[in-house]
């Protein structure tokens, strides 16, 4: 089963991500912020990561950033979710794999997700 | 500390936000004291966060920076597409000048000592100078007792004044008058929507700001895509005219020659007159002919409501008066506004607003109905049109309305205005009157304030130069009935004057 960490502040959202992805059969770790999402990664190592881009405590970027500086952990996917749009965001911040505008549909966020672990969509 | 604000205010040397939202500096004296917390309460679709959005876009304009919480409130990505379709809108400014994070996780998990240690953070770690908590309501929710509560609004308050982080709370009004931050904020600004007839009305009340005068009382509001307008209460704001009133000596022509003839040669300079009269009976064209007569030096504003400029154009045209010329040459600006769901303050501003611009000195509003029907609550209507009058007045402006009376003939005349000879010096009066089998026009100067003039009724003529004033009217009585018949001399009406 593969594990995926979902940051996100906005407990709504965190939640239907979560419901969504446990759905397909994924085991999934939430955080409210980077912060609490390093204290997560002390014990465990997901296979993916979902973060959002802002974020009180840490952000996404600042957390990305350090995510990517982990020997153990650089490899990791990250997909990057943010209501601004990529083009307004990319020029400030591009270490993530790939980029999911909000709102988004289940069926996308699924098939981003299947994709970034290197699975058929369907 | 409320008041109506005039002209004078005592100078105040506390440092100020900008709301930046149009007409609400002028409510608030000059804006929202900076470092202060204030709620913004109103009812579910009153607008509080597209409100607490625009004054947070300004205020990054002039570099500020903006923490934007939301607790229980809508998704940040709703919120952005909504705030998308609006022009203060700065989608580069998000998370770096603007930052949107949710701090419910924090509230439910570590309770309120735990946001308020997530909001310093934040505050400091962004240098904010501005923060929005959207969905005050869960705080209170989140409350073990209503001193925690207490604690909670007081520590709040010490950290963004130590910070100069102007802060504005955002809740629904859950219609408790004693709710224990009411006493503690430094200000409060109510949001109300309600039904009126067809429409729906939205207004706006400063209930409390700690260390400054506000404007007292409702003030209307409208959004567009442009964000919030806020219409201070026109007699409020002009309660006291905003310069010293110069009584004008001068007299303006009214633009036609038989008609300053019969009211000791023009009208009062700074004065304000009314034509009324039924349709047809060539209020406007007394107007026209009025506003003809200005000049780039001395020019004039026609603010009209129900016909179009297009067809005021060709109305001018027809007596002579180009309105396109003199528009050109800026002697004249039209000012139109549909009849149709306008706000009564909005247009008072409007109006007052155009004649500071042009420093206008003639003036016609064209169908003063159309102002009384934008307002909601007649009982202002006496008032709004003192304050115009008296703001016009010392703006030196000398002004025409016309009036429309409901029926063409009939021993009544109802006038859509109460007290209407009280709100200007000077009063005309046309009307039809069927005598002999034939309609005439007939005009009554029934008040002409500090002039000589003539109170005989005369007949008038309206033709391709405009109107004519003839001759008293003689041998018929009981014209202004609408109804004449002869007296027992005189049997018929004096003629009319050649033409010049």
């Amino acid at each position: 089963m593969k594990t995926v960490l979902v940051v996100e502040d906005e407990f709504g959202v965190a939640d239907l991500i979560l419901t969504a992805l446990e759905d397909e059969g994924y085991r999934v770790l939430k955080a409210a912020h980077g912060a609490q999402a390093l204290e997560r990664l002390g014990q465990e190592k997901p296979d993916l990561i979902i973060s959002d881009f802002m974020m009180p405590i840490m952000d996404g970027p600042t957390f990305a950033a350090q995510v990517k500086a982990m020997d153990d952990l650089a490899h990791v996917p990250i997909i990057m979710m943010s209501a601004v749009p990529e083009t307004a965001l990319r020029a400030r911040f591009d270490r993530y794999e790939v980029f999911l505008q909000k709102p988004f549909r289940i069926d996308d966020l699924v098939e981003v997700v299947g994709k970034a672990l290197g699975k058929d969509a369907g | 500390m409320g008041q109506g604000m005039g002209e004078a205010q005592a100078p105040e040397t506390v440092p100020r936000t900008a709301s930046g939202v149009p007409g609400l500096d002028t409510v608030l004296n000059g804006g929202f004291v900076e470092g202060g917390v204030y709620i913004v309460q109103g009812d579910p679709g009153s607008g509080k966060t597209i409100l607490a959005n625009q004054i947070c876009y300004k205020h990054i304009e002039g570099g500020g920076r903006v923490l934007y919480v939301t607790l229980l409130a809508e998704s940040h990505s709703r919120l952005l597409q909504q705030l998308g379709t609006l022009s203060f809108f700065d989608q580069a400014a998000v998370s770096d000048q603007i930052v949107y994070v949710s701090g419910f996780t924090t509230l439910e998990e570590d309770g309120l000592p735990g946001l308020l240690n997530l909001l310093r953070r934040e505050i400091k770690g962004r240098k904010a100078t501005m923060l929005v908590l959207d969905g005050f309501l869960a705080t209170q929710a989140s409350a073990s007792s209503e001193r925690d509560f207490k604690k909670f609004i007081h520590d709040l308050q010490g950290q963004v004044a130590a910070a100069g982080c102007t802060t504005f709370l955002l809740t629904n009004d859950d219609g408790r008058a004693s709710r224990p931050e009411r006493t503690m904020v430094d200000g409060i600004v109510q949001m109300v929507r309600r039904p009126s007839g067809d429409r729906t009305e939205r207004y706006l009340e400063v209930v409390k700001l700690r260390s400054s005068a506000f404007l007292e009382g409702r003030h209307a509001y409208s959004i567009d895509s442009d964000g919030y307008h806020v219409h201070p209460r026109f007699e409020a704001l002009y309660a006291t005219p905003s310069r010293h009133d110069d009584v004008g000596e001068d007299r303006y022509t009214t633009g036609a020659p038989s008609l300053d003839a019969v009211i000791g040669g023009g009208l009062r300079t700074t004065s304000t007159s009314a034509v009324i009269g039924p349709s047809g009976a060539g209020k406007t064209t007394i107007g026209i002919q009025f506003i003809g007569a200005s000049t780039p030096e001395e020019p004039g504003l026609l603010f009209g409501f129900y016909e179009t400029p297009p067809r005021l154009k060709v109305k001018a045209k027809r007596i002579g008066v180009d309105l396109d010329a003199l528009t050109a040459s800026g002697a004249v600006e039209i000012l139109w506004q549909a009849p149709t769901e306008p706000v009564f303050d909005a247009l008072g501003h409007r109006l007052v607003d155009a004649v500071r611009r042009r420093k206008v000195k003639r003036l016609l509003v064209d169908g003063l109905g159309g102002f009384i029907a934008a307002a909601s609550e007649p009982s202002r209507i006496s008032r709004f049109f003192a304050a115009l009058a008296n703001e016009l007045r010392v703006l030196g402006v000398t002004t025409l309305y016309t009036m429309e009376t409901r029926d063409l003939f009939g021993a009544q005349v109802e006038v859509p205005i109460d007290n209407i000879s009280s709100l200007v010096e000077n009063l005309l009066y046309m009307r039809f009157v069927e005598r002999q089998s034939r309609m005439a026009r007939i005009l009554a100067i029934v008040k002409m304030r500090d002039s000589d003039f003539d109170p005989a009724l005369r007949e008038y003529t309206i033709d391709d130069s405009g109107i004519h004033i003839g001759q008293p009217f003689v041998g018929a009585e009981a014209l202004m009935t609408g109804f004449a018949h002869e007296s027992a001399s005189e049997p018929r009406p004096a003629p009319l004057p050649p033409r010049a």
